[in-house]
């Protein structure tokens, strides 16, 4: 971890866009700015926000979802500067300078990403909720190269839970687009 | 009235409506949405199992920033219990008093500009309690027994009588421990007051009764209250009931004036929203040396909370499973300082099937015979307990479809007979008669005057497929393209849905919206009725068809006219219809109404040395009715099998035996099955419509998961010669 790289702290009694209740002064907060699917964004945060709530909270990118908060389930997998990380793990003053891509940055121009395209015809989800981690896992899998075999990608994807139950249909869509890409 | 093309709409393996927006993050959870002003909630939760707030010092976190509010015993508005369900009684209304009944439970609410602040704050709430001992052993005597909980156990025939006349008899006990439903989605509340009207985003499974719940709990007019949830990320039975998190979140809006979201934790999710209870089941078989079931006694245990209910009926399965002339079930429940238990996927079924499915089997293989056979030659071609014939009932051909498919003949008899190298070979199977179940519905259903229509009811979709499969039934009866119907829901301001739940909502939606669509095709012959202008006029419904927005006289595509046409000339913007279903009755129908039937055929490979087991195959081969959508389908039983591997191999939440603490309460600690846990595996659909209703569905929700336990376990006896009769399945058990 690069811990808080170029994050500038602070300390003041609430930070922009939180309403001062009691006037309490013991929040620190933070300045970061990264870059978001594209797009430069400056935010002043309570030091405690997660990347994943900086997202959600600060930012209405709500695609990529809590189920843990512990790093344990993958739902909130994003990926930072072309590598998935599990999103509630990481604090958005990690992310100074960084690149971010979530689920709402994956389509060219409205075009669905073929991972995107892949999971919805072969029913690779089910409520959806760990579908845009899943997605993100998945489009990085191929990145890395870990979806050539069957072994390969049950391994690489066992990060990424999904209580519906869609693990084969799941295989199936990153197998599709896996042998598209090759093909 | 038919619909030509049908077979095109119906069946298909049509693409779910909303995946474009699942797909990208665009579907909104109750927890995605926020409001100018909004605020956050966190809960503080007792630390012990049983007894009394003796203080509750809240002086910390009210002074600390961002706090607007603590809301404890001590200062909590007086609110009323919620009401008696279709599911039973609703759980305590929260912060009524200094009581703790579990460990978990919400002792007060904390309220904060920021979720951070709110959590930060709910830690420094300092409480200290009466020390007394907790009830937390299901074996412990001083436990308050509740005997024939729901009136649901049963007697037919002499048991007694039966097992003297028996051959052979297998009596034997099966342990199955608490799982936790753990959907995926954290679940979250998020709450608005407008003076005495109230909106609610909530992860429910049934936004109807959170609307009656909440209005009865906080005694304003439940037409004010609109509940929303047009997407819930899983639930398995979590989302049936208003849970008290839901309650204070509501009460937390009131009192501080804004919107309030509450968003549970993991840990939190453990212990306040539900959970499958433990059991223990005493299971014993009487047959003849030729396989005839002569005797079958089911005896089973669960827990239930201190001040609230649980429905689970665990010996259910035993009645109904087989043709057996002399049956016994028995249920209780034992009353400890737990967590409130629910539904959780296959509740009741999920368990008693393990201990009913594993005895078959150990019966079997006592006769030296093939489990396969003992269940065909058993099978009830009429319902056991009340003797009509099955309004549908494909079991055998799921037994012989599958064997056929999973090449069951090749199973040697011998357990630790078949290896891959290494690895011991198990083949196991289990059958499944699932409870058919529906309760009364509603729909709604318009066509708007470009020819496109709006199908709505306010049930859930939680991953099921309602979305999907609804709009190509309103599609094939209002003879549509499925890109001309929106069908909507998660919204209480529509028609009346019961819960999705119980495997039930399909049918009962289904013939809600098959009606409203009739109606709806009704109303358009009633316009034109007396209409000149009419190629259609004078014609009753049952002389019609409909087909490519038109309505048509059957076998006549010429001789009718468009929807649009109807509608401008007789100057309409849009017309509707509604729709009730009502449950099917066995007495009036003279058939006893089928859920769905279903086979499991499992292999298991294991690593004789060191106990690893792998499910290296399953077929499931389902006796669903008419299938309405294979792909979705399909879905559901994958899903299904996948939370049987869960049950069987993984699931076990941990209390501890001091304190009542789950110990296990963490996606780290609580395994379910991950994507390296699950094989590829096959699914088959066999039967024809049932006969009860109209539309001919059976639920397909939670059979999946049922008979998997049992399956896997058969499959590790075929593979080693050991009998574990208590889930899960772990390493230790394994070692041989």
């Amino acid at each position: 971890m690069d811990g808080m790289r170029g994050a500038r702290r602070s300390s003041t009694a609430a930070g922009a866009g939180i309403p001062a209740v009691n006037g309490a002064t013991d929040v620190s907060t933070v300045e970061v700015a990264f870059d978001v699917n594209g797009v430069g964004c400056a935010l002043r945060l309570d030091s405690r926000v997660t990347l994943l709530d900086a997202l959600r909270d600060h930012l209405g990118l709500t695609g990529a979802k809590k189920g843990c908060d512990q790093g344990a389930c993958g739902a909130c997998t994003v990926l930072v500067d072309g590598r998935r990380v599990v999103s509630c793990l990481m604090l958005a003053a990690q992310c100074e300078g960084r690149r971010v891509t979530t689920i709402e940055g994956l389509s060219d121009n409205g075009a669905p990403h073929p991972m995107q395209a892949a999971f919805a015809r072969h029913d690779a989800f089910q409520c959806g909720y760990c579908t845009p981690g899943q997605i993100m896992s998945a489009v990085s899998l191929l990145a890395e190269g870990r979806a050539g075999s069957d072994e390969d990608i049950c391994e690489y994807m066992s990060g990424n839970l999904c209580r519906c139950g869609a693990y084969p249909n799941i295989r199936a869509a990153i197998r599709d687009v896996a042998a598209s890409e090759d093909a | 009235m038919t619909a030509a093309g049908s077979r095109v709409i119906i069946g298909a393996g049509l693409d779910r409506v909303d995946a474009p927006l699942k797909v990208t993050g665009g579907a909104q959870y109750p927890n995605d949405f926020d409001y100018p002003g909004m605020v956050h909630a966190a809960l503080v939760r007792s630390t012990v199992a049983v007894g009394r707030i003796l203080a509750i010092d809240a002086a910390e976190a009210r002074a600390a920033a961002g706090v607007l509010a603590v809301i404890t015993f001590e200062n909590a508005m007086r609110l009323s219990r919620g009401p008696m369900t279709l599911l039973g009684p609703s759980p305590p209304a929260p912060l009524q008093n200094d009581r703790i009944l579990h460990y978990g439970q919400h002792i007060a609410v904390v309220v904060a500009a920021t979720a951070e602040q709110a959590r930060h704050a709910a830690s420094l709430v300092r409480v200290r309690y009466e020390d007394v001992e907790a009830l937390l052993d299901i074996d412990d005597p001083a436990a308050p027994v509740v005997e024939n909980p729901w009136r649901l156990d049963t007697e037919r025939g002499d048991v007694a009588a039966g097992f003297a006349a028996a051959d052979v008899v297998i009596d034997n006990t099966y342990t199955t421990p608490d799982n936790t439903n753990n959907p995926l989605g954290l679940m979250a509340t998020v709450a608005i007051w407008h003076g005495d009207a109230l909106t609610v985003h909530d992860s429910t499974q049934w936004p109807h009764n959170v609307r009656t719940s909440l209005a009865t709990i906080f005694n304003v007019p439940e037409s004010g209250i609109r509940v929303l949830a047009p997407y819930v990320g899983g639930a398995f039975g979590a989302g049936l009931r208003v849970w008290p998190h839901v309650i204070l979140a509501v009460l937390a809006a009131r009192e501080v004036q804004r919107p309030v979201k509450l968003v549970l934790t993991r840990p939190e999710m453990f212990t306040s929203v539900g959970h499958r209870p433990e059991s223990v089941q005493r299971l014993k078989l009487g047959a003849t040396r030729a396989g005839d079931l002569v005797a079958v006694q089911h005896e089973a245990v669960s827990t239930v909370a201190m001040d609230d209910d649980d429905y689970e009926p665990v010996s259910q399965c035993s009645a109904v499973s087989y043709a057996c002339p002399n049956t016994r079930t028995r249920d209780r429940q034992v009353r400890l300082n737990i967590p409130c238990p629910g539904s959780m996927r296959g509740p009741a079924e999920g368990q008693g099937n393990f201990a009913l499915e594993s005895a078959i089997d150990e019966l079997a293989h006592e006769l030296a015979m093939d489990p396969l056979e003992l269940r065909l030659r058993n099978f009830a071609a009429e319902h056991p307990v009340s003797g009509l014939p099955w309004s549908s009932n494909a079991l055998r051909e799921c037994y012989t479809r599958g064997a056929e498919r999973f090449g069951w003949s090749r199973r040697g008899p011998e357990p630790g007979s078949m290896r891959d190298g290494h690895r011991l070979v198990g083949y196991g199977l289990a059958g499944v008669s699932y409870p058919g179940y529906q309760v009364p519905c509603q729909a709604r259903a318009s066509l708007n005057r470009d020819g496109s229509a709006f199908v709505r009811s306010a049930a859930t979709d939680i991953g099921t497929g309602t979305y999907t499969v609804m709009t190509q039934l309103a599609a094939e009866l209002l003879g549509l393209d499925t890109g001309r119907v929106r069908f909507d829901l998660g919204d209480s301001d529509m028609p009346y849905s019961p819960q999705a739940g119980g495997s039930g909502l399909t049918g009962a939606l289904g013939n809600a919206v098959h009606v409203a669509c009739r109606r709806l095709v009704r109303e358009f012959l009633d316009l034109v009725a007396d209409d000149a202008a009419s190629p259609l006029r004078g014609a009753r419904l049952d002389e019609v068809e409909v087909s490519d927005g038109r309505i048509h006289r059957a076998g006549a595509v010429g001789r009718g006219e468009s929807y649009v046409d109807i509608l401008a000339r007789h100057g309409l913007e849009e017309l509707g219809a509604d729709g009730r279903s009502t449950p099917p009755l066995p007495e009036e129908l003279g058939m006893a109404i089928a859920g769905a039937f279903g086979a499991k055929f499992v292999e298991v490979r294991i690593d004789p040395d060191l106990g690893l087991l792998r499910v290296a195959r399953v077929v499931s081969v389902i006796d669903g009715g008419r299938i309405l959508n294979e792909k979705t389908a399909t879905s559901q039983i994958i899903g299904g099998t996948v939370g049987g591997i869960g049950q069987a191999l993984f699931e076990d939440t941990v209390t501890d035996s001091g304190t009542g603490r789950i110990a296990n309460a963490t996606f780290g600690d609580y395994l379910v099955p991950v994507n390296a846990d699950v094989p590829d595996m096959e699914v088959v659909f066999v039967g024809e419509p049932d006969r009860a209703t109209p539309v001919g569905t059976k639920g397909v929700g939670e059979i999946g998961l049922v008979g998997m336990a049992a399956a896997i376990a058969n499959a590790v006896h075929h593979a080693t010669g050991r009998r574990v009769r208590s889930l899960p399945i772990t390493i230790d058990q394994l070692m041989l």
